[in-house]
């Protein structure tokens, strides 16, 4: 009994497989529907119209998904090893955990927009882009499960570690690495539609040949059949490899959760002075980096500025203040549209997840639509989503939410599971009920993973939001950084960039200190030093 | 670092092509001429670089001494940061582009001019049709906001009410007219209408450069550095590029189907290729390039620039323009 709802998705009756080939039939039936009420419109092609498609063009489908998938691939691999070279780096040196947060937050904030180009000019011609842009996508929304899960284990059996006068590397290999499994399982999970789309993304920097190429074609050239046959299998690859990331996790790591009992942290959290002087440390290393590797590349001043040229762009030019102006006119036009999504895109989350968890039928028929909703990039959904609701605040918004919800819908399934099991026999032979269970044992285990969640949709909201305006809506400040291609005015780009990141720094440091205030209630073991 | 792996990559190429050469028998004194460069196109390849594809493949720049690598472009990748940094020896730019990177800081000089009139056209349908720029009054366009200069700027050429025109931020897409969202769109001449011809749609294409919109387009673009140490290299690039285009001239059909033939895994469909190459010729071939060459410029074509560029919010000199590199090329 309490198996069956612990892990829904484990040993599956006959009649589940049944229920979610119902739910996969109904969506198709949906969307073929949606299709011929909007023929016409060039917007959507029904299943029908795009395995025909599929079907003509398949040597040339199979070509692009050879190479989009390589570089998604090795984008995949690369960004998810340093994830966890990150994460056990902060591990074992505690003292550098922050200033690699900071880092690995910085540089997961830098827009596609800027550094596409850039690392176009640093790789020359091939896949080097690509790859890199992949690896960028992905690796954040790893080392952050990556980071909570390596801290998920019962003090017990880091006393045991101890009591044998081992060390803190004994603690990773033999405690921290088993403890992490189930975040690492979900974090790579969500990585991989993740580096996809990065990789798609990365054609748009110049590239002959890959899926990006023929979607932007596509879209150019009003194909619609060739836009949604490209959409569909850039789904379908990203489902599978959701699926099989999870089908693996399963067989690797099948036990119940163990239960983690820690008492509250003695310390009284980090003084403030100290805090604030590694910020102003980090924050040195960042301009210092940022100019040492300008000039270590070579990089030309004209496209790649220095952090001197943005404080004179932003400060001691004589027209600095109409710069200012245009920024934040910018600036605040996307935060407008990035918070509503955001909440909504976590709410959304977070409240899935509970349904999922609470009935697991529902999760076998609609996890499947979820991830297809995700994996379907956002390139071709956006217009679409934009015709449903309009050019206004909706559609955007709506764009933010559709690009969030999936990692954090993700995040806290897995966080719901890890309620551990006794608590849950506890509840069972009380014959407590469904929705109480949730409530007390399941919410509160959620937690550590729906604020690792918060944090990492901090970057991925503002990813979307740029991405929306610079594709589709052409507002903001997404917009006003693709206007460089044209103007040159690289030098706003930059400064916007610092400004997304100064931006996004402020909302995870938000964040952050409404996670320790909660979790120092309900998940001690996370905010223990 | 970079700098090691860019010549570290370089000797490679030139190392895979002296092997490749002795594989397959070349003779190797015309390959030890041979220089290699990037030459930066502006878009994903199609017909629009049809005349650069014919030069390479007949061998025009082969028989200069030149290897020539045609890089493409795309959404996310402007020209002006390549050609800068010097990975590629020339790139494919327009005149407003090039006049704000050089307003930038960024020393270049357009050396040829592919388009002689601007490709930007306003598009709408038969049942709403916009023939001329007044027709404009009234109505809804479909355009990415950034283009909004080009607009203000034909309007106040025309005497047009600017602020009776409804502005759609629809980016750069057909689909907005096709399914009536909009009465109009702003687009390239070669792209979104060609793409509605081939959906069966009859599309009234206006032509801005026919109401006083001047801006050279599909320029080419050099540094100031190169300009002036590289002068040989430039003549021969730029005179194969003159010798393709002269074919894509004579038969624009075979320039398509080269097209499609040389990039199969570009999701090229060869009719609205061969479309596309039909409709470019009247915006790259004039009677000033029947008399002069492709590629010309004259003083007054400049001046023209010059103003409408003003007419931008640009400022800019006319000593953009280098034509020496072309008078070379024309033997003029």
């Amino acid at each position: 009994m309490t198996t069956a709802v612990q892990s829904p998705r484990w040993h599956r009756p006959a009649s589940a497989h049944l229920r979610t080939a119902a739910g996969i039939a109904g969506a198709l039936v949906a969307w073929e529907l949606a299709a011929v009420r909007l023929d016409g419109s060039f917007l959507l092609a029904g299943p029908v119209d795009v395995l025909a498609h599929i079907a003509i063009h398949a040597g040339l489908m199979w070509r692009a998904l050879t190479v989009t998938l390589w570089a998604a691939t090795l984008g995949f691999v690369f960004g998810n090893l340093a994830a966890i070279m990150l994460a056990a780096v902060a591990i074992l040196v505690p003292r550098l955990e922050r200033p690699i947060q900071a880092l690995a937050l910085l540089v997961f904030c830098l827009p596609l927009v800027a550094t596409g180009p850039i690392l176009r000019v640093l790789y020359g011609p091939g896949i080097g882009p690509q790859v890199t842009l992949a690896a960028l996508a992905c690796y954040y929304t790893t080392f952050v499960p990556l980071l909570v899960g390596l801290r998920a284990a019962p003090a017990t059996w880091f006393d045991l570690v101890t009591s044998y006068g081992r060390g803190s590397w004994a603690r990773l290999v033999h405690v921290r690495a088993f403890a992490c499994m189930p975040y690492l399982i979900a974090g790579l999970q969500i990585a991989a539609p993740a580096a996809f789309l990065g990789a798609m993304i990365g054609e748009f920097t110049g590239a002959e040949r890959g899926m990006g190429v023929l979607a932007i074609r596509a879209m150019r050239g009003l194909d619609v059949d060739a836009t949604w046959a490209l959409a569909t299998i850039a789904a379908a690859v990203s489902i599978a490899a959701y699926a099989a990331i999870g089908w693996a996790g399963r067989r690797l790591w099948p036990d119940r959760p163990a239960m983690i009992l820690a008492t509250s942290p003695m310390t009284g959290g980090r003084r403030p002075r100290s805090a604030a002087v590694a910020a102003l440390a980090t924050a040195a290393v960042v301009l210092v980096g940022w100019q040492v590797a300008m000039d270590a590349a070579g990089l030309n001043p004209f496209f790649a500025k220095r952090p001197g040229d943005v404080w004179d762009f932003l400060v001691t030019h004589a027209a600095a203040a109409e710069h200012r102006a245009q920024l934040f006119a910018a600036l605040g036009q996307t935060l407008g549209y990035t918070l509503p999504g955001y909440l909504a895109g976590l709410g959304l989350g977070a409240w899935l997840a509970c349904v999922f968890v609470t009935w697991p039928g529902v999760a076998g028929t609609a996890l499947p639509l979820a991830v297809a909703l995700r994996s379907i990039p956002i390139v071709t959904t956006a217009p679409l989503i934009v015709l449903a609701l309009g050019r206004g605040p909706a559609g955007t918004i709506t764009i933010v939410a559709v690009m969030i919800f999936f990692p954090t819908l993700v995040a806290c399934i897995q966080g719901l599971r890890q309620a551990p099991g006794q608590v849950l026999d506890v509840f069972d032979s009380y014959a407590t009920g469904r929705w109480r269970t949730l409530l007390l044992a399941r919410v509160p285990a959620m937690l550590p993973a729906l604020f690792a969640a918060a944090r990492m949709a901090v970057p991925a909201a503002i990813l979307a939001v740029t991405v929306a305006e610079w594709l589709a809506t052409g507002t903001g400040i997404g917009n006003l950084m693709a206007l460089t291609a044209s103007t040159s005015n690289y030098n706003m780009l930059w400064s916007a960039i610092v400004i997304l990141t100064l931006v996004s720094f402020a909302a995870h440091v938000v964040v952050g200190a409404l996670e320790r205030a909660v979790l120092r209630v309900y998940a001690p073991e996370q905010v223990a030093r | 670092m970079t700098r090691l792996s860019l010549s570290r990559r370089r000797l490679l190429q030139t190392g895979g092509g002296a092997l490749g050469a002795a594989a397959f028998g070349l003779r190797p004194g015309r390959l030890a001429a041979q220089t290699a460069v990037n030459f930066q196109l502006s878009w994903l390849h199609s017909v629009q670089f049809g005349g650069s594809y014919i030069a390479r493949d007949r061998g025009y720049w082969t028989d200069l001494g030149l290897a020539v690598a045609l890089n493409p472009g795309g959404p996310n990748a402007p020209v002006e940061p390549p050609v800068v940094a010097g990975n590629a020896i020339m790139g494919i730019s327009a005149a407003d582009y090039t006049a704000a990177a050089v307003a930038q800081g960024a020393p270049f000089k357009i050396i040829a001019v592919a388009m002689q009139k601007n490709p930007f056209a306003i598009s709408s349908l038969p049942d709403s049709p916009v023939n001329a720029p007044a027709d404009l009054e009234g109505r809804s366009i479909g355009m990415a906001t950034a283009n909004t200069p080009v607009l203000r700027a034909l309007c106040d050429i025309n005497g047009v009410d600017f602020d009776a025109i409804e502005i759609v931020p629809t980016q750069y897409d057909a689909a907005p007219l096709m399914n009536g969202q909009v009465d109009c769109i702003l687009s390239w001449a070669t792209d979104l209408p060609v793409a509605m011809i081939v959906q069966g749609a009859d599309p009234i294409v206006m032509l801005m450069a026919d109401h006083g919109h001047s801006v050279h387009s599909q320029t080419y673009i050099v540094t100031e550095e190169t300009l002036a140490n590289d002068r040989a290299t430039l003549v021969a690039l730029l005179r194969g590029e003159v010798m393709g285009w002269t074919d894509y001239h004579a038969d624009t059909d075979a320039a398509a189907a080269l097209t499609v033939e040389m990039f199969p895994d570009a999701g090229l469909d060869l009719e609205t290729q061969k479309l596309q190459a039909a409709r470019q010729v009247p915006l790259m071939f004039s009677d000033l390039t029947a008399k002069n060459g492709f590629g010309w410029f004259t003083d007054d074509t400049v001046a023209a620039n010059v103003e409408t560029l003003a007419l931008l919010g640009q400022t800019v000199s006319p000593d953009l323009w280098d034509r020496s590199i072309l008078e070379e090329v024309h033997g003029t």
